[in-house]
């Protein structure tokens, strides 16, 4: 740890090596329409890493939270990133007009892999609601106007979901 | 507080690895976790559990990432790497410099301003040589045309004489003296005025001159001189004017001595014209 906040680059290389493929995996469950997106995503990602080591607490949590956070944000922040909008809405036209509903669907079952596997095995009224929350980005609040659903049952569903998955990672 | 109880029932540890929890969850429970040592021991079993989950999950990352990453956070090196010697001198040069860089500057004004100096005296020399050979120049054009001025006016003049239906012309034969003297008197009848134009006459010495004669006969119808002025040889191909007068029989030209005699000398009468006009 001392290594990486001196920025030595064979700790950086090493740091690499160990995490880049558990971040990959995150990022594009996040993006998951777009995989030279999602490797522009990693790139940035650890050279944000780089750039930020030294704000890294140790006491507020492990290395591999810290950066798996960074991976999210990041990957949050492309997705509702105008260029992204725009590049979307090109894609996602056709996709609804000719699959209609069944895009719902397809979003959860395609991604069947890292976290979202472990979703898989939640109720499907607290699946929506993670997904939402975790890969999505979005706000409690703003759950609970999307999905009509009082802020007080999104929050007892999203904490129920949570402790869910714990148990399933056991 | 049953620690137990808000480690199983509230998610706040699973909201708060994942970066779901609020700003103020966060707060409150960092605050805990000083408070709560099994807290922190939950928390680190979860984020345990999720980083190995993740690592079984890991996808292998396109090629080229790393060597990317590698290659854009190689142009920022820390601070306290070798490569920082560099910026410091920098420093010591720049604390150098000002002086440098102020005498350097002085000298290079002094050597533009005898520059310009050298090239202001070359440039005034040089307008001052071209504005004097340009007055020259000038003043010779000036004197040119106001000769040729005074010989087109002279021209036009005897072109518009000639052509003057008014105007008599005498052609003066040579005598038997002078058998070569010839000269054309222009003489304007009604304005009386007198023109001659030397087509060929001897050049005299310098003590005589040419003096032409009008002569008018008397009541008795003998020839009278009437002195019409003198002229020189030298007055070739102009037109010269000669004193008015309103009669003449003939025209006559003698040598006289300079400036002119009262009386012909006609034995040395070089040429004769008569006139049409009768008495």
């Amino acid at each position: 740890m001392h290594a990486l906040k001196n920025r030595d680059n064979q700790a950086f290389g090493f740091l690499y090596d160990n995490y880049a493929g558990a971040l990959y995996s995150i990022i594009k469950q996040i993006i998951t329409d777009n995989a030279e997106l999602a490797s522009d995503v990693l790139q940035e990602v650890f050279i944000n890493i780089w750039r930020k080591i030294e704000t890294y607490d140790q006491t507020k949590g492990r290395l591999f939270t810290w950066m798996l956070n960074i991976a999210r944000n990041a990957s949050i922040d492309t997705l509702r990133s105008k260029s992204y909008q725009n590049s979307q809405k090109n894609q996602e036209l056709p996709d609804n007009v000719y699959k209609g509903t069944a895009n719902q669907t397809t979003l959860m079952n395609v991604d069947n892999i890292g976290l979202k596997k472990i979703l898989e095995k939640l109720r499907p009224e607290h699946r929506v609601l993670v997904e939402l929350a975790y890969f999505k980005g979005f706000t409690h609040e703003e759950i609970s106007e999307m999905m009509a659903i009082p802020l007080g049952t999104v929050k007892t569903r999203i904490r129920n979901a949570l402790l869910q998955l714990r148990e399933y990672l056991k | 507080m049953n620690v137990q109880e808000y480690i199983s029932e509230s998610g706040i540890i699973e909201s708060y690895v994942l970066g779901l929890a609020t700003e103020s969850e966060r707060t409150e429970f960092e605050q805990l976790c000083t408070q709560y040592p099994e807290l922190v021991a939950a928390r680190r079993e979860f984020e345990e559990r999720l980083e190995q989950h993740a690592s079984q999950q890991a996808e292998p990352p396109p090629p080229g990432v790393k060597v990317k990453i590698f290659k854009a956070i190689g142009d920022q090196h820390p601070d306290h790497s070798p490569s920082s010697n560099p910026p410091k001198t920098i420093t010591m040069e720049n604390v150098n410099s000002p002086a440098r860089s102020t005498s350097g500057w002085l000298r290079f004004v002094a050597a533009a301003s005898v520059v310009l100096l050298i090239g202001l005296a070359w440039f005034t020399y040089q307008s001052y040589t071209q504005n004097n050979e340009l007055q020259t120049t000038n003043n010779a054009l000036k004197a040119r045309l106001n000769s040729t001025d005074s010989i087109l006016n002279q021209i036009v003049a005897e072109q518009k004489m000639v052509k003057d239906p008014n105007v008599t012309v005498v052609n003066m034969v040579g005598t038997q003296t002078a058998p070569k003297s010839s000269a054309n008197i222009y003489w304007d009848s009604t304005s009386s005025n007198v023109f001659l134009v030397v087509k060929n006459m001897p050049k005299l010495p310098s003590d005589q001159q040419y003096q032409l004669w009008a002569l008018i006969a008397d009541k008795e119808g003998k020839p009278q001189p009437k002195d019409l002025g003198v002229f020189d040889a030298t007055d070739d191909k102009v037109i010269l004017k000669m004193k008015n007068t309103q009669k003449a029989q003939a025209f006559a030209i003698t040598i006289e001595q300079k400036g002119g005699s009262p009386s012909p000398t006609l034995q040395k009468m070089q040429s004769l014209g008569k006139t049409t006009q009768t008495q």
